[in-house]
This record gives C-alpha cells, structure tokens and sequence, in this order.
C-alpha cells in the first residue's frame, strides 16, 4: 500500500482562498454575488415605493381638481337648483307608489281580461315567431314588381300550413273556452302578412279590456284623480325649476368652456414650441390665438338666479298647500290590500315631504354664490359621498360610499363562504386524512389558484347566475329572505365565486400554520389520555389561531383586490345597497372599488377630474389591501406561540 | 454626409409607414365594432385589399384617445365628436376627419314574454330616469323594473341621455354593462328587464322590441324614430393609402349592402 502524500495538489483550503484574491472593479466576486442578491431583494421594494409615487402622484391632485368643479358647481348655481330639485325627487317616488295602487286598483276588475288579451297577443306572436321564414320570403316576394303570381301561390300555401302546425302545436291557457280557443287556432292559422288589421277575435278581447279598464276606472275615480292631481301639482314648480336649472347649465358650460379653451391654448403654445416644422408650428400658433374666449361674468348670472328666489318659494309654497290638499283627500279605499297600504304610505309620507321642501326652500335665502368650498367638505364629499355619477350633463359626483360599500358586502359574502369550508379542509387534511388522501386534496385545492378569473366571471354569468335564480324560484325556499331573486347577476354570485378564488391562499395557510404547532403539544395532550378530537380543538386549533386568523385577513385581502369576477358577475349598479331589506341585500346587484377603475379608467381623458377620481379610488384600495396585510401579519405576531 | 443621412431617416420612415400601413388599427365604438365595422374589414380583404385589421371595441372615447395618441388610424364613434376631444388630438398633432358610416337606431329591448309593447316618450323618460319603478305602472305584470345600460365610455349611454332622456341621469337602479350582447342576454333572462341595444342586436333571443309612442325601428323610415342617430369614422387628417380605401369602400354601394346585412341603416336610405 502506498500512502504517500500528493504534494503537487495543493490542498482545498488553498484554492479557496486564492479565489478570494482575484477582483472585479475593485470588489471581490463574494462582495458583488452579495449586492447582487441584495439588489433583488431591494426590487421588490423599489417597485413598491415606485407603484406608490405614482398613484399619489397621479391622484393627488385630484383634491383641488374636484374643489374647483365642486366651486363652479356652486358659482354657476347649480348647488341652487339641487336645494329645491333633489328634494322634489321625492315627488316621483310618491307618485309611483300611487301609480302601482291604482293599477293594483284597477286589476281587481280588469286582470281576467288583460290576462286573456296579453296571453292571446302572446300567442300570436309565437305563431308568428315560428313561420317567420315562410313569412318573410312570402313578404319579399309580394314586394317584387311585377308579382311572381304562381310563387306567391305556393308560398302563401306553406305559409298557411305552417301557420295551422304552428296554431295546433300552441298550449291554451284555461281561461279561454273551448269554443274561443278554435277560433283562435282558425285565426292564427290564416295570419297573413299584409293584413293589417288584428283577428276578430282580438280585436273583441282589446275592446273587452278597454271596457273592463274603464270600468274600474269608474269605480275607482277618486284614486285615480287624486293621483293624476298628485302628479301634475309638481308641473308649475317643476316649470320654474327647470328655467333656473337651464340657465345655470349655460353659465357652468361656458365657466367650463372658457377653462378648457385656456387649457388648450396653453397646450397648443406648448406642442408649437416643440414643433420642428415651420408650417405646422405656424398653424399651431394661429389656433392658438383664435382659441380664446371671454371670461365669464358669473356674479351678474347668478344674480339672475338669486333673483328668482322668491318666486322659487312662493312656488314651493303653493305646491306644499296642493299636495297636503291632495293627501286630505286621498281615499281610504282601495282595491287591494297592498293598494291600501301603499296609498297609506304615501298619505302619511306628503306631509313630510311637504316639510321637506318648505325646510329645502328657507335655505335657499341664506345660500351664497361666493362661498368657498373648503378642501375639508371636498375631502368629505369624496369619501362620505353617496353618489358616483360620471359623465353627467349636470354635475359629475364622485362619492365612495355606493363603491366602498359594494367591495364590502361583497368580500364579506366571500369570507363568510370561505373561511369554513377552507379551515376545516385544512384541519382535516392535516390530523385525519391518510397520506394518500393528503397527496390528492392539497394539489387539487391548490389547482384552483391556476383557473383564471376571467373564466370564473364567465362561469358566474352563465353558470352559477342561473342556478341561484333557479333554486331561488322553488316554492319551499321562499322563507329565504331575497327569494326569489330578481338579478341573476348580484353581489351573493360575486361573493361565492370570490369564496371559491380564495379558498386555495386560506386552505394552505391554514394547513401551514397546523403544521406549525409544535409537535410537543400534541405529544403532551396524547400523553394526558385526551381523544384525537379532544387533541385538535383544545389544543392544535387553539395554538395554530393566530396562522388561521392571519389566513383569513390573507384571503380578505385577495378577495377585496379582485376585478374581473366582480365587474362581470356583481351586477355593476352604483347605488349603496339597500339594507333595508334585511339579509336579503346580498342578492342586490352593486359596483365595486376594482370594478369601477376597470370599467372606466379605459375610456376617460388622461388628467380629468374622473381620472384623477379613478386614481383616488386606486389608493384608497391600496392602503386597504396594505391596512389588511399589516393586519394579518400583526395578528400573526400577537398571538405567536411560544415554541417549545 | 448629412443628405445621406437625411435620405437614409427618410427611406426607414417611409418603410415604418408602409409597415403600419398594412396593418390598420381601428379603436372606439362598441355598436360599431363589435359586428359592423368586422364584416367590412372581412369584405374587404376579400376583395383583394392587402391589409390585416386589428380592431378593439370599448367605447367611442377610445376612439380618440387612440387616435390622439397614434395608436389607431381609424376611429369608430356612435356619437359626434366632443369640443374637448377634438382639441386634445389637435394638440397632439392629429387633426380630426368625419365620415358618417350608416344611422343606427336605439331600440328599447324588453323580456319576450312581458306584455308591454309600446311606451310612450315620457314612460321611457321616467322608466330611465327611476321614476317608474314598477312594471304595473306602465300597464305590464307588476314586479320591480330591472333596469340596464351601457356603461359611462360608450356613445350610446350619453346619446340616449339627448334623444330620450331629455339630459336627466340615469336612475340609480340602473345596471351599467359592457355591451349590447350583455344588455340583451340579461333583458332576455330576466322577465321583469328592460334595457337598449343597437338595432342590430334586437334580434337576439328572448327580447322583444318596444315601439315609442307608436313608432317602431324601422330601416325606411330612421329619421321619423325618435331614437336614431348617425355613427362615424374619424381618421387623422385626409386619409391616403389603404386607409383611404377602406373608407371609400365603406361608403360605396357594395360598403352600404353589408351596413344593411349588419343591422344598420345605409347612408342612401337614410338621406
């Protein structure tokens, strides 16, 4: 055996170190593999800080933007108009609820026959429906000049057999005797197309109906005055208003015109001063100049609208009296007992609305044109806001309220859908399944992170949008409150398809923060004699709360950041849900904060206040996401066990 | 030294040019881009034009963001251009051409089995507008109206304010969707619906037209609906080239056979 040493190799220590003396610009590699790594870590955290600065840069301004259309609003006296106009919105309100009464009314005596006179238009136009093609190339060919005689022969022949097929294969309803349910049959099946006259038979069931109407209106003539009297004492005030409002509308669009000509000269000076091209600089200056206008004088415009406010409030005036009078005699009696009630409603609510626009109208001495609009009520009117109203003719609003309070609702549906069904997958997976049973649940929960949310916005729509409209109809469902639903498309589908999205983020959380008990734990509850159940929800559960806690806020967070799901599936109707409905609001359709910027942020100019507005909305979502983040790390922290 | 460095800028400009001129990029209005404007660029390139389209539907004011900024040679919108609008492309450079395509007309869309066929001018005001809320009010089956529109970026949402609407907001119940197919699928679902489309998408299942105070859509008589308008083309200057052919062929007689195919109203009936 030879064991002599190999002293031409020299040995490892050596190598490494002589390595080390080798420099690149003046670093060693080790120094520069660490600023290279570190540099990546850094990435992230620049982009962050970069994504920062640019929403506040691009929506910080938006404050003063808004406090200056919030100003012109004011100048130019539309705030004036809203103080009498928005109030008034009540009367319609009002005066539907009396329309529905009187119809409710008048069905009592004239249902039967407009059932039998839609159901009979309803069935000509099935019959219709089904020989459109017959009918159509028989049209076209009685167009032509001069008339194919033999074709229009053959052609009205099938029309007629089609037709007949088309009238046998109908299903009549019960309230049409036997005898008109023939004749029905017999007029469908010679429906041609240039009579222009409706089938006898219609024609009798159209007068029917007309006779009945009048009739019930006869019998319900109070109701019916007193509503058409209710409706029509609005016109005079409505009249004034309307005047008032034009004017201020012509002094706001030229206030708006001239700012946008002076913005645009500005452009137009700077976009010629960059231009290299003599003639095209030329042609730039000349627009330029031409794109002045005159200032607007809005003292002297608003004086003409001040000045209409005593014949404002004589108007109001009178309307209150009318109205009150009108409430005096609205009768007792109605039809139905829904019609009653309504009518009831809107008997108790005049005198308040009257009050209403007595109040709205004292105000009116004491409003001022010149008033400053404070940044404090512009930051108000942002974030209390009830109305988002965009591209308007009137005034554009941006409040947050409706939008926040969609986001909301809706990531609460989520959640509340989630956080169950994910934590006891994950308990289970983690104490009782089988490993076998782990290698197929973990991948397959976690596969649904990889669906795409556009593809789920689609299953929603029309898929999951339709089996709870379904299931909504079923008779012995209808204790549910909301049932049975009117929107397919509505905040509970957006909240189970979000549930579904965030299942996968919680799940694995969840798992990961059981997996975290320490093992000592457990072993000292087997040791105690507890039972496996008694194990995992006094002790593992317990320990792990803080992981799962901070799961959920994870999946919170996932949920109130996610597009494309709600602006395809929630229902996009900007109106602060309506709680007044109880629990039966999550079937309410409503916009959201990711939504909105979604839908919009595409078409608006760049800059505009609805820009800026969408920017706005933009940070705000951010630091929710970061408040929810911070939440979830800090609950991690806080209830941290202490490792044995 | 410096003519044949301007020669060589000159010769890379005009190749770019003909690169983007092979392919035209159309941005704007959906009721145009979704069918009509398709099956010109369909037609067209059939008759030999060696051109590829790109086009993306999102809403008329898409189309003069685009335009302004370059990123589109031809603009489709349902509505006239805006003052504000035209200046912003004048200041980046673009100076705005109008050709009127064809008239479309609004049409008021409800569920097939709702028995209201007609509404009059102030019923679709206040239906609009959220003062009638109940299907009863206005002679139907009663149950809560379900209102659809167009979202705030499309010509039609703000036409229809002008020619119904009389300037009035929309009711707060209304339900913004990105197109008229959405519009149709949920009026067609949902029995209790009401909405407009354009009337090339009337047709779809489980709608119904609703005439206005008597007077239905109708291709011979357009200017007597109170609910119908002219769409446009813009483009950036005087077209040439291919962009110029396009637009030639969308207004000769073979342009106006496919606008009537796709559910608009050709030029030569309208006037």
């Amino acid at each position: 055996m030879n064991s002599s040493p190999q002293p031409s190799r020299p040995p490892l220590r050596s190598v490494l170190l002589r390595s080390r003396k080798r420099t690149i610009l003046g670093f060693d590699p080790q120094t520069l593999i660490k600023y290279f790594f570190g540099s990546n870590a850094s990435v992230a955290i620049i982009v962050l800080v970069l994504i920062m600065v640019f929403l506040l840069r691009e929506g910080i301004d938006f404050l003063p933007t808004y406090q200056r259309e919030l100003q012109t609003y004011r100048r130019a006296g539309l705030e004036f108009c809203d103080i009498i106009d928005q109030p008034l919105q009540r009367n319609q309100a009002l005066s539907s609820s009396l329309r529905q009464a009187v119809s409710a009314s008048l069905e009592t005596l004239s249902k039967s026959a407009r059932d039998r006179r839609d159901a009979a238009f309803l069935l000509k136009r099935q019959v219709e429906d089904k020989t459109a093609r017959p009918r159509e190339s028989l049209t076209q060919a009685l167009e032509k000049t001069p008339p194919a005689a033999e074709q229009i022969e053959v052609m009205r022949r099938e029309l007629r057999e089609a037709s007949a097929s088309a009238a046998k294969a109908l299903s009549y309803p019960a309230f049409f005797s036997a005898a008109e349910r023939e004749q029905l049959q017999r007029e469908f099946a010679a429906l041609t197309p240039e009579a222009a006259d409706l089938p006898p038979l219609l024609q009798t069931l159209v007068a029917e109906f007309s006779a009945k109407d009048r009739e019930a209106r006869t019998k319900f003539a109070p109701l019916v005055q007193a509503q058409e009297e209710f409706e029509e004492a609005t016109e005079p005030l409505q009249e004034v208003v309307d005047q008032i409002k034009a004017k201020a509308l012509e002094t706001k669009e030229k206030a708006v015109e001239f700012a946008v000509l002076e913005t645009n000269r500005q452009r137009l000076l700077e976009a010629a001063a960059t231009e290299t091209d003599a003639k095209e600089k030329a042609s730039l200056t000349k627009e330029a100049q031409e794109s002045v206008s005159e200032a607007v004088n809005l003292e002297e415009s608003i004086k003409e609208i001040t000045g209409r406010t005593a014949e404002l409030r004589e108007q109001v005036e009178k309307y209150a009296v009318v109205i009150e009078k009108a409430a005096a005699v609205l009768p007792k009696d109605a039809g139905t007992g829904a019609a009653r009630s309504l009518v009831n409603e809107v008997r108790e609510d005049i005198p308040l609305h009257a009050r209403e626009m007595r109040a709205a109208a004292a105000t009116l001495e004491d409003w001022r044109w010149d008033k400053p609009v404070s940044i404090f009520s512009v930051i108000g009117a942002f974030f209390f806001g009830t109305q988002w109203i965009t591209n308007s003719s009137w005034q554009d609003f941006f409040g947050f309220v409706p939008l926040l309070a969609g986001s909301l609702v809706i990531a609460a549906i989520a959640i509340v859908i989630a956080t169950p069904v994910s934590v006891v997958a994950a308990i289970y997976t983690n104490q009782f399944a089988s490993e076998r049973e782990k290698e197929i649940i973990k991948p397959v929960i976690e596969f649904i992170q990889a669906i795409p949310s556009v593809v789920l916005g689609f299953i929603g729509i029309s898929l999951v949008g339709n089996l709870i409209k379904d299931v909504s109809e079923w008779s012995w469902l209808q204790w549910v409150p909301g049932f049975p639903i009117q929107e397919r498309l509505n905040m509970f589908n957006a909240g189970c398809l979000l549930a579904f999205m965030a299942v996968p983020t919680m799940f694995s959380l969840s798992e990961d923060a059981l997996n975290n008990v320490p093992r000592a734990y457990i072993d000292a509850s087997d040791a105690l004699g507890a039972t496996k159940l008694q194990t995992v929800f006094r002790v593992i559960v317990p320990a792990g709360i803080s992981g799962i806690l901070s799961a959920i806020l994870l999946g919170l967070g996932r949920v109130v950041g996610e597009t494309m799901v709600v602006l395809l599936v929630a229902g996009n109707r900007i109106a602060i849900p309506d709680f007044s409905s109880g629990i039966g609001v999550i079937f309410h359709p409503a916009h959201t904060l990711t939504g909105i910027i979604a839908q919009e942020l595409g078409e608006v100019s760049r800059g505009s206040s609805h820009w800026q507005a969408l920017f706005m909305v933009g940070i705000v979502l951010f630091a929710i996401s970061l408040l929810v983040n911070w939440c979830a790390r800090a609950v991690a922290r806080r209830f941290e066990p202490h490792k044995a | 030294m410096k003519i044949a460095f301007l020669s060589l800028v000159t010769t890379f400009a005009a190749a770019l040019s003909l690169q983007a001129q092979t392919t035209l990029r159309i941005r704007g209005s959906d009721t145009l881009g979704a069918k009509l404007v398709p099956q010109l660029a369909e037609t067209f390139k059939k008759q030999g034009g060696k051109v590829s389209f790109d086009i993306a539907a999102e809403g008329s004011s898409t189309a003069f963001t685009n335009l302004a900024s370059g990123t589109a040679e031809i603009g489709m919108s349902s509505r006239k251009v805006k003052a504000d609008e035209r200046t912003l492309c004048r200041s980046k450079g673009v100076s705005l051409t109008e050709f009127e395509v064809a008239w479309d007309m609004i049409t008021v869309v409800v569920n097939k089995n709702n028995p209201v066929s007609d509404l009059s001018k102030k019923q679709l005001l206040q239906i609009f507008a959220g003062d009638i809320k109940d299907w009863s009010e206005v002679g139907g089956t009663p149950g809560p109206i379900s209102l659809y529109t167009r979202n705030t970026s499309s010509g039609t949402y703000k036409d229809f304010i002008g020619l119904a609407m009389k300037g009035r907001e929309y009711g707060k119940n209304s339900q913004k969707m990105a197109g008229n197919e959405q519009i149709a699928a949920e009026v067609g679902s949902n029995p209790n619906g009401i909405g407009y489309v354009g009337y090339a998408y009337s047709g779809a299942k489980g709608i119904k037209i609703v005439s206005i105070a008597g007077s239905s859509p109708n291709p011979a008589a357009v200017k007597s609906y109170p609910l119908s308008r002219p769409t446009f083309l813009y483009t950036n200057g005087e077209p040439t080239g291919t962009t110029k052919a396009f637009i030639d062929f969308c207004l000769s007689s073979a342009g106006d056979a496919i606008v009537s195919k796709a559910g608009f109203v050709p030029l030569s009936i309208a006037k």
